[in-house]
């Protein structure tokens, strides 16, 4: 049970302004196997969006393109397929939630509607079909009243209801990957105890692979079978999460794991990141966490580190676990 | 006071160039060719107005009765009129007649309008529904005719025609005012402002007043070229400056008799009119492209 | 024995949400019955979920809006009721912090001009005396003086929340109304300006009312906690008493949800069943009892009454010794 069922590598994602091309991602690798939970975690604008938008495809209204690199889903590249074969797996093979429930539901249309729409178009049911199958998902994400809420609108919903409708909306059509981006963010602590835990029963069931970004790392503890760590729109460090957590590699994730506060803890001062993530367009030379980094050395400043394999399953770009030397130029 | 180490984490200082919003929004407007155009031919416009009676070509009142309604040519460049007047230094004369009228009417309409919007939109209540309700029954009249009826009560002379377009200007720019008012007083700012005990002037002066700049900006420029056709309109119907007056509006009213026979006596002065308040709408548009944050942020 | 800075008693809210001459009235109960007390120096931290008060507390104490019943003292005066213009002491000696570093710095002004303006406001200081005093602000709170001419969007959200920190210190306040202070920011960003306010605290003598949804922050900073539900606070202890030995279902249903970043400690919870009820129509009783895993019919018929249990803690449960046996 090895199976890879997304595989992006080197994948380079740019916006244009002013007739300037903007390299957000700067050559993203990962992989995530069936029924696994893969976590990304990193600041805010460390790209985590625009990675998964990319793999979707989901560019319209902005001037976001892939330049570089491959998306293969179960072998086929999808940087390659039309807009026609993108929508054919979108919401049936790979699905989507979003942090604000009310900005990927449609305002207008009553719940139900919303729900068949996309069951009857992807699974090729009747409409009596649909409608029972939407009742039936409703009901697995623990919403009791599923067939009085099939005729409301997202409105009428608290926002935990709207996340559980999202849910039930992506897994409706029973894809093999979901896509969550940040999807408790704007939930409350109670509320969102409930929908992770309603992910987890659903991934075993269903055998789903999850890319769960968040930038909270209790969420990724949580929930996660293994984690990357991006920064300035690059992999820095992948790892198991127990390994991730236990011996963290990069002065990055050591940097963000000290930084939360954990209850229990008594520390006075807690530690912190200096600085801020750098902007597209201000991106440093060499190592792009050297301007933050307290170990950052005079070679980090000029060059790039590669990714350096730790373990079998543990990887880190940093000049600190390097195999080769590079030569500094003279100044 | 003395601050540790701790705390001075930002010491990484991002450089970037210095922001400026003068900069900024020259840097759009640059693009907005034709509203450049149409600033350029209103600054010379201006300009003209000011230094224009030293330098025109004739006295723009002396009657030249040997040179009655002469079409253009390269000694009158606009022609003349019935009394053998040149039209070209009337127009010349007239422009700063026409533009003293409506930038001062606009001017005080902005400004009681502006007042008006801010206590409408900031303390809302009977206050605003007062101020709303009055600003309902102006605007229910067409702009001319509440115009007409003004200077019908005060009576017709210059000062007189600014005081009626002052008040048809006065309840847009109220409105327009208290919407953005409206808007701009539920930010956090305002807020924060008013828990640091800032009085209720200096919130609507400092923090709210600002946020209505950039449409009442847009607004004045389209209001400027509305107050001179109707300046020019009161006038042509007898209301506005007096007969001997070398105000665009009169001079068209004058040039009518000889409509068929002499038709640049009409022409010239409607050119005049035409081609300024275009200016001033195609000025307000590309300022809305450009300040518009409804149209900016798409 | 420190001094009381700030009593609030009974605190009441009740907004009109709809109705008018001729309809039916309707009210949210924003904050129903909220009461405690902040020594000078420390922290008391308001803790619940979205729409359970904290944010209409804390607005209360700055007088922003009027209670509909109860009482506010600081150092000892009623200031509930005062008038907006007799409010000059409350506004020098109480300062807000705001959630949103976007939102709650004029975009228009310079940095100089946000962190001056209580000085214009409160004092008569002359130009240059406000300069110096911004300029040594901006050191306090860890930015380079270069900043102060440059506008507040040119920073990013951490370095902003410096800069409302540096407004809401100018005046050298007693207390520190910190609503969701970090609730914006990174955690890498949110560490600094706890690290920030807690120095400050300390070399300020600050008291802070501290106002979040986030449990580890609130147990990272506080000396006393009050959690909050649907407008009323139900229990209220010290930070060891509460993490410790939570007693409250509510309290100790939040504590199980939070997320734990160790991977090592992952298990399968407890998860609160239901919604949080919509304050417009409260449930009976106990207005936890909708979602409570140890409700009896008591509790849908009577509120339970604030309790002391210990020195350090109280709580509103009818139930409180049951908890504790099981
Ligand atoms: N539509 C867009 N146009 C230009 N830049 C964008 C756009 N969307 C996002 N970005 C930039 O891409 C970077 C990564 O953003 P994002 O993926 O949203 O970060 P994250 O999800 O990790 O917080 C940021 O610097 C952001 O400013
Ligand atoms: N100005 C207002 N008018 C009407 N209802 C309000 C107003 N302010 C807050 N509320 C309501 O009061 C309740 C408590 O709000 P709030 O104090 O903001 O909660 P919190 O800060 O804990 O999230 C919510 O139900 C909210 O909708
Ligand atoms: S490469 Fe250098 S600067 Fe970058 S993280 Fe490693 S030590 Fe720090
Ligand atoms: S009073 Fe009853 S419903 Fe309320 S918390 Fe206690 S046991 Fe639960
Ligand atoms: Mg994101
Ligand atoms: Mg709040």
């Amino acid at each position: 049970m090895n199976e890879n069922v997304l595989e992006v590598i080197n994948l380079e994602t740019i916006f244009k302004r002013d007739q300037q091309e903007i390299k957000i991602l700067r050559g993203v690798n990962f992989s995530i196997q069936r029924g696994e939970v893969l976590g990304l975690v990193g600041e805010s604008g460390s790209g985590k969006s625009i990675t998964s938008l990319s793999i979707m495809k989901l560019f319209h209204g902005t001037s976001g393109e892939i330049k570089n690199g491959s998306i293969s889903f179960h072998g086929t590249d999808l940087t390659k397929l039309d807009e026609a074969s993108m929508r054919q797996l979108r919401g049936k093979k790979i699905s989507m939630i979003f942090q604000e429930p009310m900005t990927s539901l449609n305002p207008v249309l009553k719940i139900g509607k919303q729900l068949t729409e996309s069951i009857e178009m992807h699974m090729k049911l009747t409409r009596k079909q649909s409608t029972a199958h939407a009742i039936k998902t409703l009901k697995s994400v623990g919403i009791g009243r599923a067939e009085e809420l099939m005729n409301e609108y997202p409105h009428q919903l608290s926002g935990g209801m709207r996340q559980r409708v999202m849910i039930a909306m992506a897994m409706a059509c029973e894809p093999e990957l979901l896509i969550a981006d940040e999807p408790t963010t704007a939930l409350d602590v109670t509320i969102q105890a409930q929908i992770l835990e309603l992910m987890k029963q659903l991934k075993e069931k269903n055998d789903t692979a999850i890319l769960l970004i968040t930038h909270d790392l209790g969420v990724v503890a949580e929930m996660c079978d293994r984690v990357v760590v991006m920064y300035a729109g690059q992999v820095v460090e992948e790892a198991d999460v127990f390994e991730l957590f236990a011996n963290p590699k990069h002065p990055y994730t050591k940097g963000l794991i000290n930084s939360v506060p954990k209850i229990g803890d008594r520390k006075e001062v807690l530690d912190s990141i200096p600085g801020n993530v750098p902007s597209p367009q201000n991106m440093p030379q060499g190592c792009k966490f050297a301007p933050r980094c307290s170990n950052a050395m005079e070679k980090c400043h000029e060059h790039e580190p590669e990714i350096e394999t730790i373990t079998e399953s543990h990887f880190c770009s940093c000049w600190l676990y390097a195999s080769k030397e590079v030569a500094l130029h003279a100044k | 006071m003395q601050s540790s180490s701790l705390v001075k984490q930002d010491a990484i200082v991002v450089k970037h160039a210095k922001y400026s919003p003068v900069r900024e929004f020259w840097r759009a407007f640059k693009k907005q060719k034709a509203a450049l155009v149409a600033s350029i031919f209103i600054v010379l416009l201006i300009v003209i107005a000011f230094v224009g009676p030293y330098i025109v070509p004739y006295d723009p009142f002396e009657p030249d009765y040997n040179a009655i309604l002469q079409t253009p040519s390269a000694k009158h460049l606009a022609g003349t009129d019935e009394y053998g007047r040149d039209i070209f230094s009337r127009l010349i004369v007239g422009s700063k007649i026409s533009l003293t009228v409506s930038f001062s009417a606009v001017f005080l309409g902005l400004i009681l309008g502006t007042i008006l919007g801010l206590i409408s939109g900031y303390f809302g209540g009977w206050i605003d529904k007062i101020i709303m309700r009055t600003c309902d029954v102006l605007f229910s009249f067409p702009d001319l005719l509440l115009a007409i009826a003004i200077v019908a009560i005060l009576g017709p002379g210059i000062n007189n025609v600014i005081i009626a377009v002052m008040v048809f200007s006065i309840p847009s720019f109220a409105r327009l005012v208290r919407g953005a008012t409206l808007n701009a007083k539920e930010n956090v700012y305002v807020e924060a402002a008013k828990s640091m005990g800032a009085s209720h002037v200096r919130i609507m002066y400092k923090h709210i007043f600002p946020e209505t700049i950039s449409e009442l900006i847009i607004f004045v420029t389209m209001r400027v070229g509305t107050a001179i056709l109707a300046a020019s309109s009161l006038s042509f119907l007898g209301l506005g400056a007096s007969p001997e007056m070398p105000e665009w509006g009169v001079m068209l009213s004058s040039g009518r008799d000889y409509l068929g026979t002499a038709t640049h006596v009409v022409l010239m002065p409607g050119i005049a009119i035409f081609l300024t308040v275009l200016a001033f709408n195609l000025i307000g548009d590309g300022l809305r492209d450009v300040l518009d944050p409804k149209i900016k942020n798409n | 024995m420190q001094n009381k800075l700030l009593q609030v008693k009974n605190l009441k809210k009740q907004f009109q949400v709809a109705g008018g001459m001729f309809e039916k009235k309707e009210f949210v109960n924003a904050v129903i019955d909220v009461s405690f007390e902040i020594k000078e120096g420390t922290t008391f931290s308001l803790v619940g979920e979205s729409g359970c008060g904290k944010s209409t507390t804390g607005r209360l104490i700055t007088r922003l809006i009027d209670p509909t019943s109860g009482s506010i003292t600081l150092n000892g005066n009623e200031v509930g009721y005062l008038k907006q213009s007799e409010l000059g002491d409350l506004r020098e000696t109480v300062q807000m912090i705001f959630q949103d570093p976007y939102a709650s710095l004029n975009p228009r002004m310079k940095v100089k001009e946000i962190i001056e303006e209580p000085l214009i406001i409160h004092t008569k200081l002359s130009k240059g005396e406000r300069e110096n005093l911004v300029l040594e602000m901006l050191n306090i709170v860890g930015l380079n003086t270069e900043y102060a001419n440059r506008y507040a969007h040119e920073f990013s959200g951490g370095q902003r929340q410096r800069i409302g920190i540096a407004r809401a210190l100018i005046t050298k306040p007693k207390l520190i109304i910190a609503d969701e202070p970090v609730s914006a920011l990174d955690v890498s960003i949110q560490s600094q300006i706890l690290n920030l306010l807690k120095k400050l605290q300390q070399e300020y003598q600050l008291s802070y009312l501290f106002i979040s949804h986030d449990l580890s922050v609130v147990e990272h900073i506080s000396n006393e906690i009050g959690v909050m539900y649907l407008g009323s606070i139900v229990e209220i202890a010290t930070k060891e008493a509460l993490f410790v030995n939570p007693l409250h279902p509510y309290t100790k249903a939040l504590i199980a949800s939070v997320p734990v970043a160790d991977p090592l400690l992952r298990r399968k919870k407890e998860t609160l069943k239901g919604d949080i009820p919509n304050p417009k129509n409260p449930p009976t009783g106990c207005t936890f009892h909708t979602r409570c895993p140890i409700a009896q019919e008591l509790c849908k018929l009577e509120v339970p009454k604030m309790r002391q249990i210990t020195e350090q803690q109280s709580v509103a449960c009818h139930f409180v010794e049951k908890i504790e046996e099981v």
